[in-house]
């Protein structure tokens, strides 16, 4: 009981921390939005991302970035920042839908120039299973299950009791604690080789070393899901979702992890 | 008697040849109009025409008494014609006009006498003529602008303000009025004094510089020109820019110099061409400032406001629209309206639209805000008056303006607005319906770590299997204790009751060594060491060390002494002693077993 208290009271003040005054940042929103809904699709970019660089991790904020791009007509950066308004928004079906029309629209812009067109989207099993969850949500559900799976197990141990219910509910938490800690481990990308990342350039080049002069061995297209392998200097080693791996320039790529940095 | 019909044929015949020979002459003096305005053109013809007649001259004795009637041009007609008649040989039809086209550039009634012409030594007259020429529109103002008459000087040998003189074409500017207060328009106008003929479609006009001036231009579509005397010549006067101007700033402000550049227009083939340009001289503005007190954003000029609101009652979280609009004179551009906060309404920022024009001088016009109002709380929501404050420049006053209170009811659950409520659009383009609008509301949420990453997360996931293993660990101990506590309890036990038998057997000796052998196992399992050797002052020393109490301690010790005592001198024990000496053995036991003397 007095452990639930304890996270209670941390939650709580985790809350009230983060509810600081935003007069001044909703401005900026605001202006951004009133432009957006202008189709003055350059000054609302510029201001929602002056929220981004002022701090502001808010999957509304990335998903009006997002539909400020594609209404641009920039495509990837748009597919992005609809990935990055995922992270924060797990599910949300309005995001999901625009994150497809998006590709799509990119899909069929290439296959008119040029015949065929595929987006390469991640379609790892372990990443669908817990799209619908936050990392965060993970965590605090990992909490709770670990409280409640260890307390059955002392509360038997303790009494010496052996009832059926208290077994299946020990066997229940300790199994949905197997799994928010599998889905925390997923989420944080432990079962990933590098950061998430999607590349930005309509033709970006996959190359042997990190040099502009390096043999080319392959090319991802904007839009394109990868992993950032590597870092060196002002290059990046990307693996895309085909398998193809390569050096590219930093600048080329963008992280759905809008807090890491290749720089 | 058929000789005097032929005579008297012969006769007519002879008088109409006669007859024949005297020239026909018709003399005529005609405008086109005879009516006309100032500024127009006058085309007057004074025509003689004869048939058989010789013309020697035609003349119009009053062409140059009336300076009013400019000559823009003159032409001279002699078309000749013959023709030939049985019997009457060759006949010669001629005639002879003069056609001049007058510029009327001032008012007035103008009688020309009978044009005169001679024919065959004979003179003959036309019918005198009247030409009335009326003000109109180069004496008036061109519709929608600021004066374009330029105020005539009383006397014509004034110098002109704003003005260098030159004889033949110089550039005027005309500021109305020359001290204003800042924000107050001012009207601005540069004409064309000109004696020249202007060429068509060859003026280029060039505006002063305005700085310190915010600026309306009224652009003139079509030259109008009117006369005016300067220094006893007569010009015509165009009008080539009209500005409203409003200063910026208080002091003296001036407006450039304007130039100009024409062609003269050439009368016939052989002038040469003239390329004529001009630059008119700097005016100065006196800028007064507002008098104080000052109000707040307080504007120049006469305006009303008016608000409505586009509905009044909505579900919470959907938009009402306020439109305020205030119509006046003046630069509505101006104009800065706050919007009053209200509590539990979020506004979007305005949409702004202005509507300006420019009427007999006086520049007007509506300043507009749209505002979105989102109701996001429900309930009746007041939207307080709004009011604007101006200087009236012709009163010289301050006054203020305001909307009246409007209210709308939002009802439902209070909520975030809608992601869906868009704000007014102005100029908006569609936006491809597949992405949806925009997201109107968001927490705003600021960095915030991953909860994983946070110092406590660890400490919450540890703490409960450390917990549990600390229950496990705690419990097995004293499980452990416990057991161990039995079986010293069961041994004790086993050893009193040896005692018993021996005290039923009347054994002294056997029934003293099981008491000693039943305390000291007591003792020893309390303490976790044998005490079995000790002599009594170190065990008394030793138990009260381990904290058993002074009482207890002191039990122990004198039931030990017994014992050993009377185990060498048995013989004297009788059965009651020993049976008194086995309770106390048995309570010391209980003591000792539940001592918080710690082994």
């Amino acid at each position: 009981m007095r452990a639930l208290f304890f996270v209670a009271a941390l939650l709580f003040a985790e809350s009230v921390s983060a509810q600081a005054p935003l007069s001044s940042l909703r401005d900026v929103f605001e202006t951004a939005n009133v432009a957006a809904s202008r189709g003055d699709y350059k000054t609302s970019i510029a201001g929602y991302q002056t929220l981004v660089e002022a701090g502001v991790r808010d999957g509304d904020v990335y998903f009006n970035l997002a539909t400020s791009f594609a209404q641009s007509g920039d495509y990837p950066r748009a597919i992005l920042n609809y990935e990055r308004a995922l992270e924060f928004l797990p599910g949300d079906a309005k995001t999901e839908d625009n994150l497809r029309a998006a590709e799509r629209t990119l899909e069929e812009q290439r296959a008119e120039a040029e015949g065929e067109a595929t987006i390469l989207r991640s379609s790892s099993m372990s990443d669908a299973m817990y799209a619908s969850f936050t990392e965060d949500t993970l965590a605090y559900a990992l909490i709770v299950f670990n409280l409640l799976f260890f307390g059955c197990l002392g509360f038997a141990w303790a009494t010496r009791r052996r009832s059926n219910r208290l077994l299946g509910l020990a066997v229940g938490a300790g199994l949905l604690l197997g799994f928010s800690a599998l889905g925390l481990g997923v989420k944080a990308g432990m079962f990933r080789d590098g950061l998430r990342a999607v590349a930005l350039g309509d033709r970006v080049s996959l190359r042997e070393g990190p040099d502009t002069d390096a043999r080319i061995r392959g090319e991802a297209r904007g839009g394109d899901r990868a992993e950032v392998l590597a870092i060196d200097r002002d290059f990046v080693k990307l693996r895309v979702v085909s398998g193809a791996e390569g050096w590219v320039e930093a600048a080329s790529v963008g992280l759905v992890d809008p807090d890491a940095r290749l720089h | 008697m058929r000789l005097v019909p032929a005579i008297l044929f012969a006769s007519l015949v002879l008088i109409a040849d006669y007859a024949g020979a005297q020239p026909e002459v018709s003399v005529t003096l005609s405008a086109s109009p005879s009516e006309a305005r100032v500024g127009e053109m006058i085309r007057l013809e004074a025509r003689v025409q004869t048939q058989g007649g010789s013309i020697e001259g035609l003349q119009l004795e009053d062409l140059r008494k009336y300076p009013e009637l400019e000559i823009v041009s003159h032409q001279t007609m002699r078309p000749m014609q013959f023709s030939f008649g049985f019997g009457r040989g060759v006949q010669k039809q001629s005639s002879l006009a003069h056609i001049y086209v007058f510029r009327a550039s001032a008012e007035g009634t103008f009688a020309f006498s009978p044009a005169i012409a001679k024919v065959d030594g004979k003179v003959h007259r036309s019918e005198p003529l009247t030409i009335v020429v009326r003000g109109g529109a180069g004496t008036s103002s061109a519709p929608g602008g600021p004066s374009a008459a330029p105020p005539p000087p009383g006397d014509p040998d004034a110098e002109l303000s704003g003005a260098k003189f030159d004889a033949r074409a110089f550039l005027r500017t005309v500021v109305e009025p020359e001290e204003a207060y800042v924000g107050q328009q001012v009207n601005v106008t540069v004409y064309l004094y000109t004696r020249l003929r202007l060429g068509p479609q060859s003026l280029t006009p060039t505006k002063p510089p305005m700085d310190g001036f915010w600026v309306h231009d009224d652009p003139i579509t079509n030259l109008q020109a009117q006369s005016a005397s300067v220094r006893g010549l007569n010009y015509q006067v165009y009008p080539l820019i009209r500005s409203a101007a409003f200063p910026q700033r208080t002091g003296e402000l001036t407006l450039g110099a304007p130039r100009v550049s024409f062609d003269v227009a050439r009368m016939s083939l052989f002038d040469a061409a003239e390329r004529v340009e001009r630059e008119g001289i700097p005016v100065s503005v006196r800028v007064k400032p507002l008098p104080l007190p000052t109000p707040p954003n307080v504007v120049v000029g006469q305006y009303r406001a008016q608000a409505r609101l586009d509905r009044t009652s909505v579900s919470t979280g959907d938009a009402v629209t306020l439109r305020v609009d205030v119509i006046g004179a003046g630069n509505v551009q101006d104009l800065r309206i706050d919007l009053p906060p209200m509590v539990g309404v979020r506004a979007l920022q305005p949409a702004i639209r202005d509507r300006q024009t420019l009427n007999a001088g006086k520049l007007s016009g509506t300043r507009s805000w749209e505002w979105i109002l989102i109701a996001e709380t429900p309930g009746r929501h007041e939207v307080p008056p709004i009011e604007i404050h101006y200087f009236d420049p012709e009163t010289e006053t301050y006054a203020s303006a305001g909307t009246t209170p409007l209210s709308f009811t939002a009802t439902g659950a209070a909520k975030a607005p809608s992601a869906t409520i868009e704000p007014a659009r102005v100029d908006a383009e569609e936006a491809p319906a597949e992405f949806g609008p925009i997201r109107m509301y968001s927490a705003l949420e600021r960095d915030r770590s991953p909860v994983r990453s946070r110092d406590w997360f660890a400490w919450l996931l540890a703490i409960p299997p450390m917990a549990f293993a600390i229950l496990v660990l705690g419990v097995a101990l004293s499980r452990r204790r416990e057991e161990q506590s039995t079986t010293a309890a069961a041994i004790q036990r086993k050893l009193l009751r040896s005692a018993r038998a021996a005290l039923e057997a009347s054994d002294p000796r056997e029934f003293y060594d099981r008491v000693v052998a039943s305390l000291t196992h007591a003792l020893e399992t309390r303490l976790g060491q044998p005490v079995g050797g000790l002599p009594h002052t170190e065990l008394r020393v030793r138990l009260s060390a381990s904290g058993f109490d002074d009482d207890l301690v002191e039990r122990v010790i004198n039931e030990l002494e017994g014992a050993d005592f009377a185990r060498f001198a048995a013989s004297g024990i009788n059965r009651d002693e020993m049976e008194h000496c086995l309770q106390r053995s048995a309570a010391i036991i209980d003591r000792v077993q539940a001592s918080k003397g710690i082994a």
